[in-house]
């Protein structure tokens, strides 16, 4: 038994399924949002029962669906330059961090400060800000020049 | 924007095929109300009337079968056929898999399956007589507890079950929803 117990799977769905589409379609655009979304969630209900705690399950739900969205990319990229099979996804939750750390890996620096303190720390743009030293639009026009430059080349190989 | 429900009954059901999912729930319309039914990998575990607040419902359950506990119309529909043909009168021994996990002690499932088996549509047994049933004349009191604990009524029939003095007695839906269940059934003159 968990210390706090983690509530139902469907509950999370329907508190935060709305946003982690519109997430999704920010990410993989709107052609894939729903399979980014689909795979995402079962990735998450794979790792679900694993969790040690019921904390910043929101935030693990973007996580899951960030690295989701950036897999495609990146098995999409290796379908057009490697006929090789994607990397297999890491399922325990901990080792997203490590897949995001290395989807994230090719960016400059700034971007990928920018990327962590929107989808690890699942800050705002004014935290961003904060965080940053700049203005909130500024730290919402960093963090999307960063998605867009993974969604537009893909993930550098 | 709003998550279209056609794309989480398909990740329901994708979850469900791939075995991910500890608990199924979905909310059936019957002629006594809205009822929310869960079925596990082994049956059904749970049933409640509206007045339930369905998220504790659910957490009860998450926290027995597992946190992996999803929605879907297409993965309950056994049960909810079942549960249509009993309130149509085409067959109303609502006879699908029942698992009594969220049942708290022997005597108790004991109870809730003896009177599964042998009290069906149409009859009626008293407290009394169904402790008597399973060896333990005077639980009375104890069948009592076992109704009102009862995780599945309807499919394990305790609003079949009277009191000794007369009257419906009580019931986990509320006495008026007994009444209409055994009126359905032709077990009570109204």
């Amino acid at each position: 038994m968990h210390v706090t117990a983690l509530p139902p799977f469907w509950t999370l769905v329907q508190a935060h399924g709305d946003e982690l589409l519109v997430h999704a379609r920010r990410l993989a655009g709107d052609a894939q949002a729903e399979d980014v979304l689909q795979d995402a969630l079962l990735r998450a209900l794979r790792a679900y029962p694993q969790l040690r705690h019921a904390e910043h399950l929101r935030a693990w739900l973007y996580r899951v669906t960030t690295t989701t969205a950036l897999d495609l990319h990146r098995a999409r990229r290796r379908e057009v330059l490697v006929p090789e099979p994607p990397a297999q996804a890491a399922e325990a939750p901990e080792l997203y961090d490590d897949a995001f750390e290395a989807l994230i890996a090719p960016l400059p620096d700034p971007a990928q400060a920018a990327l962590r303190l929107r989808f690890v720390d699942d800050l705002d743009y004014d935290g961003i800000a904060r965080r940053l030293g700049c203005s909130a639009v500024a730290a919402r026009q960093r963090v999307s020049t960063a998605v867009r430059t993974l969604r537009t080349h893909g993930i550098p190989t | 924007m709003t998550l279209p429900a056609a794309l989480l009954e398909k990740i329901a059901s994708a979850a469900v095929r791939e075995g991910l999912a500890d608990a199924v729930y979905a909310t059936v319309p019957t002629p006594i109300g809205p009822l929310l039914v869960v079925t596990g990998k082994r049956g059904v575990v749970r049933l409640a009337f509206p007045e339930e607040p369905a998220a504790a419902v659910l957490e009860r359950v998450a926290a027995t079968l597992g946190p992996r506990v999803v929605a879907s119309t297409a993965e309950t529909a056994a049960v909810r056929d079942a549960i249509g043909a009993y309130f149509e009168g085409d067959d109303e021994t609502l006879d699908v898999p029942v698992d009594l996990a969220l049942v708290r002690s022997d005597f108790r499932r004991e109870a809730l399956l003896t009177l599964r088996t042998e009290v069906g549509p149409g009859h009626v047994v008293t407290y009394g007589e169904l402790a008597a049933r399973i060896g333990r004349p005077k639980a009375a009191r104890a069948i009592g507890t076992a109704c009102a604990t009862n995780p599945v009524p309807l499919i394990v029939p305790c609003h079949r079950v009277l009191p000794g003095a007369g009257g419906v007695g009580s019931y986990g839906g509320g006495p008026e929803r007994k009444r209409a269940l055994l009126a359905h059934e032709g077990a009570l003159l109204v």
